[in-house]
């Protein structure tokens, strides 16, 4: 008998089960049975929400594992059902979803720029992979072009910037982008879009720069200081 | 009225991208107001070969989704008068959009441009269908290899049994030496297989890759075999009648010579 694959998933809504389409359910309610044992009493007297992905299971098998949660870890399950949003196929598809949803509309626009939420992102941004966070963004890895990084916030990338990015991209034209190596594709602050001259320098060493705007321009320098 | 042309191949990398940007280009210095449009959703290079990718703010699918207007989309060339480029979009894929939307697509920006031309993906899938959907005329590329002519039998299948009859073969990278010397089939073994009209043939030319890097179409480089082969490709395309290229002009400086002085050549 295979042993079945069950991962737990915790979220701000409560518990997430993610199940494998072609386990049996027997499989599923032994390995449930032996993760919750484990989990001991954590979840006792607290009162969860718990959704499942992947396997479709009966209504029947659905009480089952209901039963199974509620006198294992002593919690009051409020919820068990299938969750109807889908696992994300893959991480582009994810943030194709949530990209644009920041609208320049919006009254109030983030501004944590001084000291806010933040996001670090650890990795190459890679042609055709969108990076969004509603906060500031900070990538440790290049952004190359064809990938598009954007924030309601800053952005700093620790490492060459060569795709889109775009900061404050909620309307506000305090935040401002950073990079170890500066040579965006486009790079839009708020409502304002640039893009690199056509003629591309040969740069030999990388220069840190910052760019913000100011008087609706986008300005960009270095911001460490000379070295003598 | 303009007329909706779709360049596709169904194998990958035998020169549609290069196609459509040359005789686009080749259109729009004749004086057509041209739109190029990018389909290839989650792998454009259009934009690229063009030089464009830094001017991208919308692209098609935010066209589709009704996010933007077509005109806001559209991106104006910089040196080119009357040529535009619809981008694909790189973060998306190929079933953002589907060939009912295409159809409308190609139908509203009809009305005002003389030429469209369709950069189609390769392979037969989704991308394939949304690119042929709005075509009236298809333009095959393939290139002088048993698999790229086998591809491009089955895109000629695919394509009648969409109702776009009598598409048009292009012939890239031909090597004429190679063809002499028997280690390369001939056009004519090609179109003996395929069977339907030939558009034109362009010769391998190393600087394709210069210009493809660099973001200029070759069409403008005077020197470019294949530019001025793009060049006849583009006139016959507006129904002038043009002979085809005589490949063997780039055989060398002897042959030149020979041929020059009449001498009987090969």
């Amino acid at each position: 008998m295979g042993k079945a694959d069950v991962t737990f998933k915790a979220t701000i809504n409560g518990l997430i089960l993610i199940l494998k389409e072609d386990d049996d359910f027997q499989d599923i309610y032994d390995q449930i049975d032996k993760k919750m044992a484990s989990a001991g009493k954590f979840f006792k007297d607290a009162s969860i929400i718990v959704k499942y992905r992947g396997k479709k299971l009966s209504a029947h098998e659905e009480d089952k594992i209901r039963e199974l949660m509620a006198s294992k870890t002593g919690a009051e399950i409020k919820s068990f059902k299938y969750d109807i949003q889908e696992i994300h196929k893959t991480h582009s598809d994810n943030n194709a979803q949530t990209s644009k949803k920041f609208s320049l509309k919006k009254f109030s626009y983030f501004n944590g720029i001084k000291e806010g939420q933040t996001k670090f992102y650890r990795g190459t941004v890679r042609s055709g992979q969108l990076i969004s966070y509603d906060g500031n963004l900070v990538v440790l890895g290049d952004v190359n072009p064809g990938g598009e990084i954007e924030a309601t916030g800053n952005v700093i990338v620790m490492g060459s910037l060569r795709g889109v990015v775009h900061a404050g991209a909620d309307g506000n034209r305090e935040a401002i982008v950073a990079a170890l190596n500066l040579e965006p594709t486009q790079l839009r602050i708020a409502d304002i879009i640039t893009r690199s001259p056509d003629e591309k320098e040969n740069k030999s060493t990388y220069i840190p720069e910052i760019a913000y705007v100011k008087d609706d321009t986008v300005y960009i320098e270095r911001f460490l200081p000379l070295l003598k | 009225m303009g007329e909706v042309i779709v360049i596709t191949s169904g194998k990958g990398g035998v020169g549609k991208t290069t196609t459509v940007a040359n005789i686009g280009t080749g259109l729009a210095l004749m004086g057509k107001k041209v739109v190029l449009i990018d389909t290839d959703i989650g792998l454009r290079n259009l934009d690229v070969v063009l030089g464009l990718e830094n001017r991208i703010v919308y692209d098609i699918v935010d066209v589709v989704e009704g996010f933007c207007r077509t005109k806001q989309a559209l991106i104006k060339d910089k040196r080119f008068e009357g040529l535009f480029l619809l981008p694909a979009a790189q973060t998306r894929d190929k079933n953002a959009i589907n060939p009912h939307q295409m159809i409308q697509l190609c139908n509203e920006l009809r009305e005002e441009y003389d030429y469209i031309l369709i950069d189609c993906p390769a392979g037969i899938e989704q991308g394939f269908k949304n690119a042929i959907a709005g075509a009236d005329r298809a333009i095959v590329v393939t290139t002088p290899e048993v698999s790229a002519v086998r591809d491009a039998d089955r895109i000629i299948g695919l394509l009648e049994a969409n109702e776009l009859r009598n598409p048009k073969l292009l012939v890239n990278r031909v090597r004429m030496d190679m063809v002499k010397r028997g280690d390369m089939m001939s056009i004519d073994d090609i179109i003996d297989i395929l069977a339907v009209d030939l558009l034109g043939v362009v010769p391998d030319d190393e600087k394709i890759v210069i210009s493809t890097n660099r973001g200029e179409p070759a069409i403008t480089d005077s020197k470019s075999v294949a530019g001025q082969a793009f060049r006849n490709i583009a006139r016959r395309i507006t129904g002038e009648n043009v002979p085809l290229l005589d490949l063997e002009a780039d055989a060398g400086f002897v042959h030149k010579l020979k041929k020059l002085l009449g001498l009987k050549t090969s």
